[in-house]
């Protein structure tokens, strides 16, 4: 008996970046082929859309595709979608409040809670907070926030395999607050935070100074590290994995994926766009939607 | 041979892997061609770090640098006869270790203003034990800015094989740090980098440096310090021969140093850099006290409390610190 492979949608971004380049390249990849049937999203091919040249047209026709995927994620067409990037100035330019992915899909599935997730052989990380400035984190840091990310890892990591995740929370501060002498988000929200989910039963701890957990994550110490801010997350990601990992949207009500990179205008057009961040998102994809089922 | 410089060797915190690691790198002789090694401190210590390490050094004590017969085959060791390890417990925060550590330093310091060492490699401290033992600073580097009399810029740089970073702010809570994002913070890193970078042969170093906003702030969309503070400032040294490449992204500009595209990374905040540098350097980070007439190196590692006396701590770190330190003060030695 042949399983049926999962339908996977592939939303091509801004169609003035790379997206279409490595959406067409990762669709016909052999791997991808292998593991489900690839289909693309993205506008009509009369419509055309000058390389590196940003516009709110290019905006509004990378928010269509990702509608229409939605829409067929909800509807049982397709079992998952993997997203190639779309342009934030763009969308600001057309007009639409999102800063990217993740919010607008939030929005179009009516997700309270969503956290950003990179996905990578040896390292993967949850984000607390995304898309802000620095100056905003700590205040970001609540209690709410905190718990609230903590249960959506804890129930949402065992569809990727990972049935009793091992999770450590990193410090905000330098050294994790040196026990309250530099800055006292870790005693006040983070601490309790995580004595507060072990009693509830979730295997996490912390908060450690963000200097040294990731590496100890990626020697298998850990599986996952929640992390504080977007680039206490992704200098590490980045490090060790860069161009493989997979942006992964938790607390959504559809299997989503995402490369982790941007929209590249610098080379738009020219044909030498790497797709195998995008290859790697459609396999999580593939994955994630065949353990659905 | 007589041209290379003279670096004392402090054994660190006689209850942590110090004086093991120490007696792995003189032992394995790996520093005779770039620095003439003396060790300062107490000769049982370094007796007690051979034992650890299960291996022998062939030593010699002196009373004084300056009597010290160089070329010399056996390690010179100035004994300062300071502290008998045999009274101290191993692996637990000693407060007499932590005095004696100071003395140790406080008299090695003397003897570099004095002209008799050209350079201070020591190996790891333990601060808690160094702030029981009466000295009382916020960090080593302060501790030396203060010994040295120091007056002017200084910080702290970590090094590994790849690159350097320099820092804007860093022992300071991450909502104290971001207010700290001052055109005359970013200006004293920058000159600090430009400086050490050139001290260790790279000219005209090539330095990047980091934003604070993720995505480099996406044009004004998540913070705006690099628009407002952080890019003038960089026009403003570059007009002044002060070059550097930035703001750039954190999360790309250390693979960008990685891949061998800047010599040194001035960082926004604390872990920004000791994120990259702790991943990328292993057993080789290295951490220096930039900006004093005394060159200060010392391994980026800690005390390690949980392998002490098991022979198996790793000498990299160490070895690597006594090769900065010859290099940075071999380009101050006429």
């Amino acid at each position: 008996m042949t399983p049926v492979k999962p339908r996977i949608a592939i939303t091509v971004g801004d169609p003035a970046g790379i997206g279409p380049e490595i959406a067409g390249k990762a669709a016909g990849d052999p791997r991808v082929r292998e593991a489900c049937e690839p289909v693309l999203y993205g506008p009509a091919g009369d419509r055309v859309f000058a390389p590196g040249v940003l516009s709110a047209e290019a905006g509004r026709a990378a928010y269509e595709a990702i509608c229409a995927a939605v829409r067929d994620a909800q509807a049982g067409l397709v079992g998952g979608i993997a997203t190639a990037p779309v342009n934030k100035l763009a969308f600001a330019r057309a007009g639409m409040p999102w800063k990217g992915h993740t919010d607008l899909l939030a929005h179009l599935t009516d997700s309270a809670l969503v956290a950003m997730m990179f996905w990578s052989d040896p390292l993967k990380v949850i984000l607390l907070s995304v898309h802000v400035p620095l100056s905003d984190v700590p205040r970001l840091m609540t209690r709410e926030r905190t718990d609230a990310v903590i249960d959506l890892a804890a129930r949402e990591l065992p569809r990727f395999g990972l049935a009793r995740p091992r999770l450590a929370l990193a410090g905000l501060n330098p050294h994790a607050g040196e026990e309250g002498l530099i800055g006292d988000e870790e005693r006040r929200v983070l601490r309790p935070a995580v004595d507060a989910a072990r009693a509830r039963g979730v295997a996490i701890e912390g908060p450690f100074p963000a200097d040294t957990i990731f590496g100890r994550a990626a020697r298998g110490e850990f599986d996952v590290v929640i992390a504080c801010y977007h680039d206490q997350g992704l200098i590490p990601v980045k490090l060790l994995a860069f161009g493989h990992a997979v942006n992964v949207t938790l607390g959504l009500p559809i299997v989503r994926t995402s490369v982790d990179h941007g929209t590249a205008f610098d080379i738009a057009g020219q044909g030498i766009a790497d797709p195998s961040s995008l290859v790697q998102a459609t396999l999580l994809a593939a994955r994630l939607a065949a353990r659905a089922d | 041979m007589s041209s290379l410089p003279i670096i004392g060797l402090m054994l660190g915190d006689p209850t942590g892997i110090g004086p093991e690691i120490s007696a792995k790198v003189l032992a394995s002789g790996a520093p005779a061609g770039v620095a003439r090694v003396v060790v300062v401190g107490d000769a049982r210590v370094l007796e007690l770090g051979m034992r650890d390490a299960r291996t022998a050094v062939s030593y010699r004590v002196y009373r004084r640098v300056d009597e010290v017969a160089w070329p010399s085959d056996a390690v010179p060791v100035v004994d300062l006869a300071n502290v008998d390890p045999a009274r101290l417990t191993r692996g637990a925060v000693s407060d007499e270790a932590g005095r004696v550590c100071g003395e140790t330093l406080e008299h090695m310091i003397r003897l570099a203003l004095g002209g008799a060492l050209d350079g201070i490699c020591f190996a790891p401290l333990n601060k808690g034990a160094l702030h029981r033992g009466g000295w009382q600073y916020p960090d080593e580097h302060q501790m030396f800015a203060k010994l040295t009399a120091h007056e002017g810029f200084f910080g702290e740089m970590n090094v590994i094989p790849e690159f350097a970073t320099f820092r804007v702010t860093s022992h300071v809570a991450l909502r104290e740090a971001v207010n700290m994002i001052t055109p005359e913070r970013i200006e004293k890193a920058l000159r600090l980098a430009h400086a050490t970078l050139r001290a260790m042969g790279c000219d005209p170093p090539r330095i990047g440096v980091a934003a604070l906003n993720p995505h480099c702030g996406e044009n004004g969309l998540f913070g705006d310090e690099e628009i407002r503070i952080i890019a003038p400032t960089l026009d403003r040294l570059r007009a002044e021969g002060v070059g550097a490449v930035g703001p750039l992204s954190s999360d790309t500009i250390f693979l960008r140093a990685k891949r061998g595209e800047f010599d040194g990374v001035v960082m926004m905040y604390h872990d920004q850099g000791q994120i990259a540098t702790k991943l990328l350097g292993f057993n080789k980070g290295v951490t220096v006290t930039a900006g004093l007439k005394t060159v200060f190196t010392t391994p980026a590692h800690g005390t390690a409390f949980d392998i002490v006396g098991q022979g198996k701590a790793d000498p990299g770190g160490l070895e690597y610190a006594l090769r900065l330190a010859a290099r940075l003060a071999a380009a101050r030695v006429v």
